[in-house]
């Protein structure tokens, strides 16, 4: 048979084949009846069979490019993975996320720990020269803690609450990701974050107490540090499961193991977006205000709590069938 | 298709599917993929730069002071919004909701699937997306140019962790499979002589030629005509088409008449 003759008899099925296509892609599939679905899938395995007949009589032309293209789309919608319903979407965030930290607990105590060395530093630093802080303090805030002051209360009453807490939960997200992200800089990039953000916090602590403001800090921070810093910690924590996966990859080749632990470094991930969403609005909202420092606390630590409690207790029973859910 | 094949060429991968077909796909170069990616950031920033421009003019239109108390802060939280959700959401949310398609990719019909061929998950999405402040943007992306050149599928590091490829899809058209329409009127006088027999590739070429030739410039179509004829001259080997005086193009028709 010539690729003439060929053409000519085919090209009705394939263009019928087409024609589907375009319209399941663009409809999806639950705005089709059973004759179609059963047309389709025939139509599939008879342009497979074309593939094959001209994969061997008539290799290396446009005709055959056209029918890989056309059966691997015609593919894609028969091996569809699952849509996102409420229950993918519940597994997800109830058991994959909460498993995936669980998984990974000695990497988010390694992330705890750069961080908390960072804090150290911090704290030592400013304790053998209070010019350290100049490093790593931009100067408005160094300006209003030497004359006794939270430099919070100026720029919050300036910066109306809703642009502070917008501004202030996207740069965190942006932070934590870029710490997951960071990881396949082999964690060069995740460490450099997790520790600059624990000497700054470190900084401030140490410069506060020599000015007379530890306690205007603690108060400030009280409602939302919990939240915040566990986010980090949990996505720095991520960025270093991804690094292990490069430096120490196991049996695995190097590309593998990283594309198997990725999956679940990028749960952990995503699993600190709502909470520092949450943690950024109450930073904007809650911790400059006339509130009670009792409030403040209580309001913090029960964020924190239940976060950790969420993370570490959820979604013990259902490994198995979650697990194949989104993948 | 000659062993000298580089990145800037058409590289194939194969893929191998449940029915036991290799699958042949056509990935995206360098070239085509930075280009996705500048028609994406294009776009982007465009958007940036309405949103900002239309509240600029505006406040000065509608210069009341409630106005413009309220505006500014609802601006300044669309553009942190914007600038943030172009930097982690854009390209995360279209490849998903697009299958494997953002603006830019779509223009230059790309796509991004799996490895072994099926559409991408939101979890490869993610993967491969989040990472690219470490392997495409601003000076980072040289190690993601460079990875796109080294690695024998053309993968990233985000390809790499989510296990993904990004393909070229050539525009189906069937009509170039056409047998050329004249041909037939002619050679109903004619008794047809057919014989001689072409390869596939060498048919897929000249019907291909002749079914364009309309559309080609004059100059272009006789500078290409006696191009071809000199490729299809093994085929004639020893017929009377081998010595014959016709005009390239002539000769061409001749030649798919008798094949």
């Amino acid at each position: 048979m010539t690729l003439g003759n060929f053409v000519r008899t085919n090209r009705p099925r394939w263009e019928q084949l087409e024609k589907m296509l375009a319209h399941i892609e663009a409809k999806g599939p639950r705005k089709t009846d059973r004759v179609f679905l059963r047309e389709l899938s025939a139509l599939y395995r008879g342009t497979t069979g074309d593939l094959a007949f001209a994969q061997t009589h008539f290799r290396g032309t446009t005709l055959q490019l056209f029918l890989h293209q056309l059966v691997a789309r015609a593919h894609n919608q028969i091996y569809r993975p699952h849509r996102l319903s409420s229950r993918v979407l519940g597994s997800f965030v109830f058991t994959e996320i909460p498993q995936a930290v669980r998984q990974h607990l000695s990497a988010v105590t390694w992330s705890a720990i750069i961080f908390f060395l960072g804090i150290a530093m911090g704290l030592s630093a400013v304790q053998f020269d209070e010019r350290a802080a100049s490093i790593i303090l931009p100067n408005n805030i160094l300006n209003s803690i030497y004359s006794g002051q939270m430099w919070t209360g100026s720029i919050f009453s300036v910066v109306p609450a809703p642009v502070a807490s917008t501004y202030l939960f996207t740069s965190n997200i942006s932070v934590a990701l870029l710490a997951f992200a960071g990881g396949l800089s082999c964690g060069v990039i995740t460490t450099w974050i997790l520790f600059q953000n624990g000497f700054m916090l470190g900084v401030v602590f140490k410069l506060c107490a020599n000015y007379g403001l530890l306690g205007a800090l603690l108060e400030f921070i009280a409602s939302h540090g919990w939240l915040e810093i566990s986010s980090i910690v949990i996505a720095g924590g991520a960025g270093l499961v991804m690094a292990n996966a490069l430096i120490n990859p196991g049996s695995y080749s190097r590309s593998d193991a990283l594309a198997s632990r990725g999956r679940t470094a990028v749960r952990m991930a995503v699993g600190c977006v709502p909470a520092l969403v949450i943690s950024g609005c109450i930073e904007a909202f809650v911790s400059p205000s006339q509130a009670p420092v009792w409030f403040k606390m209580a309001l913090g630590l029960t964020l924190g709590a239940s976060f950790w409690a969420y993370l570490l207790l959820t979604g013990k029973a259902t490994t198995l069938t979650a697990q194949s859910a989104v993948q | 298709m000659s062993p000298s094949t580089t990145t800037w060429d058409r590289r194939k991968a194969e893929l191998e599917l449940p029915e036991e077909i290799d699958l042949q796909v056509e990935l995206a170069n360098v070239g085509s993929r930075t280009l996705a990616i500048l028609v994406d950031i294009a776009i982007g920033s465009l958007v940036l730069f309405i949103v900002y421009s239309l509240w600029e003019l505006l406040a000065h239109d509608v210069a009341e002071d409630w106005f413009i108390k309220v505006s500014s802060s609802v601006v300044k939280i669309a553009l942190i919004l914007l600038i943030f959700g172009f930097q982690w959401c854009y390209f995360n949310l279209f490849e998903w909701l697009w299958n494997g398609q953002t603006p830019g990719k779509r223009l230059l019909h790309l796509r991004v699937i799996k490895v072994d061929g099926s559409p991408v998950s939101g979890i490869d999405v993610l993967l491969r997306n989040l990472s690219r402040p470490v392997d495409t943007l601003g000076p980072m992306g040289l190690i993601g140019l460079l990875m796109i050149f080294v690695n024998r599928k053309a993968q990233r590091l985000g390809d790499l962790m989510a296990q993904t490829l990004v393909i070229h899809e050539t525009a189906i058209d069937w009509s170039i499979f056409d047998q050329v329409e004249t041909l037939d009127a002619q050679a109903q006088g004619v008794v047809a002589t057919p014989g001689i027999r072409l390869n596939s590739t060498q048919w897929e070429l000249l019907h291909r030629y002749l079914n364009r030739r309309e559309s080609f410039e004059a100059e272009v179509r006789q500078r290409l005509a006696p191009i071809l004829r000199d490729a299809l001259k093994r085929a004639v080997r020893g017929t009377d088409l081998e010595r014959s005086t016709l005009a390239p193009e002539d000769w061409l028709l001749e030649l798919a008449r008798r094949s």
